[in-house]
């Protein structure tokens, strides 16, 4: 076990491995967006209330629940950084936070253009979007703090401990619907019992699109934290072996 | 089994009355998930012609000082 998480942290090791997953990760995120998003566009029927806006579910809910898990996984890196200073887990807990402000941010601008003809208004200071609100600058605080201090170890550090405090917030934004009486409807449970089943034609895109965009988002984060391993690595010979033979 | 939502072309398009709402939501998400598949391809390319250039100079600069090396009296 404990050689595996040596190795796991052996940013080679992690470089070639990723490279075997990607392309298979590219093929399940396309059959499985393409399916999601044909079925959340066109075989979806409208809502009695809310019309075709039902749609913009099918893009709201994958990302904004994708976006919570974006703050977790940087306080798990930021701790394997601080206990046991694996370089690999410092370079995935950079490499999250602009891709947890993008998903944030994208939740944010989705729930708004829904909420504008189904509450009536773009934006209210309620716990959920408020908290979610709060989010968006922490991965803004987490990147602008990197950034700014010289030291890549103390930059390291540092970021740590910022999303270690911030995950805190996560919980929050989770159950800030259920705490306190918000304009942001809580989370639908699918049910599906005998006396009122959820239409599976509703939650069967959406279990589709979440997997999608899941992928979608592994493979953006490999992305990054491959171009981390090449730049912070560039100096050994493997890196210079494969930028010749590039 | 679940059919398709809409008779025409021009029904598609138009949503309902929520046109704008629901085709900025998919444009929205359409630039989301381009800029973060293409963001870091450009990077890694950027990346690697650096050191390409990086690396052929300092071939360039090994060759020339071992050169000097071979024919010490050129340096005058």
């Amino acid at each position: 076990m404990w050689l595996w998480f040596s190795k796991l942290g052996s940013p080679r090791w992690f470089y070639e491995l990723s490279d075997k997953w990607l392309p298979w990760l590219y093929g399940a995120m396309i059959v499985l967006g393409l399916m999601g998003l044909s079925a959340a566009l066109l075989l979806v029927p409208a809502d009695y209330q809310q019309g075709h806006t039902i749609r913009i579910m099918y893009i709201h809910v994958p990302v904004a629940s994708i976006s919570l898990a974006c703050f977790p996984l940087m306080a798990v890196a930021g701790t394997i950084t601080l206990v046991w200073k694996m370089k690999l887990a410092d370079m995935v807990a950079k490499c999250v936070a602009p891709i947890g402000a993008w998903f944030t941010g994208l939740a944010l601008a989705t729930g708004a253009i829904w909420g504008e003809p189904i509450w009536g208004t773009w934006w209210a200071w309620d716990a959920r979007l408020t908290s979610m609100l709060i989010q968006f600058f922490l991965f803004v605080g987490v990147i602008a703090l990197r950034s700014a201090i010289e030291s890549p170890d103390a930059a390291a550090k540092a970021c740590a401990v910022l999303a270690i405090v911030g995950a805190i917030n996560v919980p929050i934004i989770k159950y800030s619907v259920e705490w306190w009486n918000t304009l942001h409807q809580p989370a639908s449970r699918i049910s599906t019992d005998a006396i009122a089943p959820n239409p599976p034609e509703i939650w069967v895109p959406l279990l589709i699109m979440i997997g999608a965009v899941y992928i979608f988002f592994v493979i953006t984060l490999l992305l990054r934290t491959r171009n981390e391993i090449l730049v912070r690595e560039r100096r050994s010979q493997w890196v210079k072996d494969l930028v010749a033979n590039a | 089994m679940p059919t398709v939502q809409f008779s025409s072309l021009a029904e598609f398009l138009q949503m309902g009355n929520y046109t704008f709402h629901v085709w900025t939501v998919y444009l929205l998400f359409a630039v989301f998930i381009s800029y973060n598949l293409l963001l870091p391809r450009l990077q890694r390319q950027q990346f690697i012609r650096e050191q390409k250039r990086r690396a052929s100079r300092d071939a360039e600069l090994a060759a020339r000082s071992q050169q000097q090396a071979g024919n010490p009296q050129e340096l005058d």
